[in-house]
């Protein structure tokens, strides 16, 4: 009673309590080392699922804003590619060095986030056509900067800076994409639960015309979204190439589902206005934990898939959360 | 016949038909009329089979009938035309005026041969200049009228309703529609003409019914009523003292409003000339579509339409243009619909109070969501919202809680002037009672009010003068201490 109580007063904890539940199942259904260990509860295991997780959980988080103002990004896969691209160009062919070519990947993620939110607002498009646009356009772009090959990354000279090697290096044993994914959670927590500008993305998906009249420059609040999504799909790029040495402008295909799909399964609404990034974190390792739960049982690809998608619908309808809401709406008209 | 006996609704306890009975003659045509909000427009749902909750018995010749929706009254024989048309645009004027009975082949395909025919023989009785095979998103509003009410005319019903079905017509347009009334009338039709065109109704109808308050005024040959003696009957009975008295008012004048017209492509609103003192309660009265609504949005910025003459807000020339600029100059607006315009869905009682005046709470470049707690809190307070916590979604509470957290999220902004399109719409009794106080001691701190309302006895109540609109017109600006729910009327029914 107390806890079913506790899960209807703080919709965060709905995901916590799902991952905590997927959690035990991994370690009930881990296959045993020949020594008797479990083998999923493995430090290096556990680390691996979180690195694993990053790209997508760095994607995921910029997702829930846009989803929770009442939008979408189709692009930031693309923008993935694109960042990647310039990422491997950048350190190798045109030596910007680390800093410079950091920078200008993140500058592509933030514009193309900008032009996406800019032809939303301003073009009163509807944001699924204009960041399928995007998605597009900016892995065309990212073809023609490589010349539709992938860039491979080398040390040395003229080539990469050492220091480019941070991102594959592990502190305490943890790998730094983990470290990036966790502080980007707890970063953009704060933006959305304590600040002025998560409280108007909240109020513009809730209700777009009444956020208006009660003042707020929605068209400004809906454009930083996208950049927010734009930039943080930019540093999941960055991630992307420093972890497999290599910038493709093919890579990232799909990855805006993965991203919905992990939102959706921390309970954000896709009708706007309702949402968490501590859900969303959940969302990224209970698909973390499942296919990696499944990789130890060499189950394969194919049949990954097709759980993935069952566990999907079944994620949303336990927590009975805005699809399962829409249901019982239909129903009630019905009778 | 077609009888009401004793007919009566209410919406969560406020009743808005009491005990209504009357009776309609065949080949007859009965104008309905009534204020906003008498109960006109509910009757003909409860008729049409659109309202399917009420006491009392409608009879249609000698049997009692009820309908379970509007498809089944149109079996019986009784059509409606709304207001809000109810056409399919991406289909041909055919097609909508056949829906649902379209003609089909011996291979059971649709026979477009016949359906086309059919079609343009009835809209040649309308001198209709366009093709049956017209796309309804091709014709202007007073032709998808005209469609609307040749869809009417090919069923054979024998009590036909209609709502307001001039509101969008020409002159030309009219005449041609009255003609066909009148040769329905002859074909021995019963016609329920509902209008807030007195002058369309003293040309058109044989029977005048008055509905006042949801109750039943009377019944009156046309020729035995003339048109003012008809308002006095739409007004009811009842009379409403004035709880103000003008010594309440300082002398500064806040808002000076000097021959302004609007407009959208054309002129909506015109001749627009008051000054509201500071403290002062100013009411907007006029019928639906007046105008009255659209110039506080106008106002506010809601909408930013052109406009001539000048504004001033405390002595200074004011363009209306956005929401945030009319706040930042302590000017808040709430609008009449509050689901589409008003509440957050989905966000508790504290967030939507806090929406507009978030900069005051930021701490270290967070929200101090304590001092935020503390000043909703008091809020609350004055205005009693009946709540079981802060943390309470919006949406769980009643029209009237909701109301006053709307009111509580523009007195955060410490506005001076308060704009209130029909604050007390869709709110019971009690809290109406509630919110008329906490507007009148609003004033009595200095805040200036207009509310544009459709309730004349409200206006009549709360506020210190009541200025008039018709047809998008400024008509007259009354002090409520000397004019009566009549005199107002007679105004909100002036035409050109």
């Amino acid at each position: 009673m107390k806890l079913s109580s506790a899960l209807h007063n703080k919709d965060w904890l709905k995901p916590v309590f799902g991952v905590t539940i997927i959690f035990i199942l991994c370690i009930l259904f881990s296959p045993e080392s020949s020594k008797g260990s479990i083998i999923f509860l493995k430090f290096d295991n556990l680390t691996n699922v979180l690195r694993q997780v990053s790209e997508i959980g760095i994607i995921s988080i910029g997702m829930t804003f846009v989803i929770i103002a009442g939008g979408i990004d189709l692009s930031v896969g693309s923008v993935l590619a694109l960042s990647a691209t310039l990422t491997a160009f950048g350190i190798m062919d045109w030596q910007l060095g680390f800093t410079f070519t950091i920078i200008l990947a993140l500058f592509s993620g933030a514009s193309t986030g900008f032009i996406n939110g800019a032809v939303t607002a301003f073009g009163k498009m509807q944001s699924f056509i204009a960041t399928l646009a995007m998605m597009t356009a900016a892995r065309g772009f990212a073809l023609f900067i490589s010349d539709n090959n992938s860039r491979n990354i080398g040390f040395g000279e003229n080539a990469a800076p050492d220091s480019f090697r941070i991102f594959t290096d592990s502190f305490a044993g943890i790998p730094l994409p983990v470290f990036i994914f966790v502080a980007v959670t707890i970063a953009f927590n704060i933006l959305l639960q304590k600040t002025r500008f998560g409280r108007y993305v909240f109020a513009i998906g809730s209700n777009e015309n009444a956020s208006k009249l009660a003042g707020l420059k929605v068209n400004r609040i809906r454009i930083y979204t996208f950049v927010v999504a734009g930039l943080l799909s930019a540093l999941a790029g960055i991630i992307h190439t420093a972890q497999l040495l290599q910038g493709n402008p093919n890579d990232g295909v799909g990855f805006e589902l993965d991203a919905i799909a992990a939102v959706v399964i921390g309970g954000t609404s896709l009708m706007g206005g309702k949402g968490s990034i501590s859900g969303t974190f959940a969302g990224v390792l209970i698909i973390g934990l499942l296919s990696n739960i499944l990789g130890l049982h060499g189950i394969q690809k194919d049949f990954q898939l097709m759980l993935k998608g069952v566990i999907i619908i079944a994620a949303v309808f336990i927590q009975g959360n805005s699809m399962n809401y829409e249901w019982k709406k239909l129903f009630t008209k019905r009778s | 016949m077609l009888s009401f006996s004793e007919i009566s609704k209410s919406y969560s306890g406020n009743e808005v038909l009491h005990d209504v009975s009357f009776d309609i003659d065949y080949g007859e045509i009965t104008a309905l009329v009534g204020e906003n909000g008498a109960g006109k427009s509910t009757l003909m749902k409860v008729l049409s089979g659109v309202i399917k909750e009420y006491t009392g018995k409608i009879i249609v010749g000698n049997e009692v009938r009820e309908f379970n929706s509007p498809r089944e009254a149109e079996l019986a024989g009784i059509s409606i035309i709304h207001q809000e048309l109810n056409l399919i645009e991406d289909l041909t004027i055919a097609e909508n005026i056949f829906l649902g009975r379209e003609p089909v082949t011996k291979f059971g395909l649709l026979d477009f041969e016949k359906l086309y025919e059919d079609a343009d023989e009835i809209l040649r009785g309308f001198e209709f200049p366009f093709s049956s095979k017209t796309k309804v998103s091709d014709l202007n509003v007073g032709w998808q009228q005209i469609v609307e009410i040749a869809r009417v005319f090919s069923i054979d019903s024998r009590i036909i309703i209609m709502d307001e079905p001039t509101s969008a017509l020409t002159e030309s347009e009219i005449r041609i529609l009255f003609e066909k009334i009148k040769i329905l009338k002859n074909q021995g039709k019963a016609i329920i003409f509902i209008s807030h065109r007195l002058e369309e109704v003293f040309e058109l109808a044989d029977e005048i019914v008055v509905l006042s308050n949801g109750c039943f005024v009377g019944k009156f040959k046309n020729e035995q009523i003339i048109k003012s003696e008809l308002i006095s009957k739409m007004i009811g009975k009842k009379h409403y003292e004035t709880q103000r008295t003008i010594n309440d008012i300082e002398n500064e004048i806040l808002l000076n409003v000097d021959g302004v017209d609007v407009y959208n492509k054309k002129k909506i609103i015109s001749g627009v000339n008051f000054k509201l003192k500071k403290g002062e309660i100013l009411g907007l009265a006029g019928l639906l579509g007046s105008g009255k609504s659209e110039f506080l949005k106008f106002l506010y910025g809601k909408k930013s339409y052109l406009f001539t003459g000048t504004i001033e807000l405390k002595g200074k020339k004011i363009i209306p243009k956005y929401p945030h600029c009319s706040i930042d100059e302590n000017v808040y607006y709430i609008s009449k619909d509050r689901k589409r315009d008003g509440i957050l869905t989905g966000m508790n009682i504290t967030e939507n109070s806090t929406i507009s005046v978030l900069q005051n709470y930021v701490k270290y470049g967070c929200l101090n969501k304590k001092m935020e707690r503390q000043e909703v809190n008091a809020e609350a307070e004055f205005l009693n919202i009946k709540m079981n916590s802060l943390q309470q979604p919006i949406e769980t509470l009643s029209g009237g809680n909701q109301q006053k957290v709307l009111l509580g999220r523009g007195l955060l902004t410490d506005p001076e002037l308060l704009l209130l399109d029909e604050p007390t719409r869709g709110i019971d009794v009690g809290a109406k009672e509630e919110i008329y106080n906490i507007l009148m001691e609003l004033a009595s701190e200095g805040i200036s009010l207009i509310i544009s309302s459709s309730e004349i006895p409200e206006l009549l109540r709360i506020c210190d003068r009541i200025l008039v609109f018709s047809r998008g017109k400024q008509r007259a600006v009354f002090n409520t201490s000397e004019t009566n729910g009549e005199e107002i009327l007679q105004f909100a029914f002036m035409e050109d």
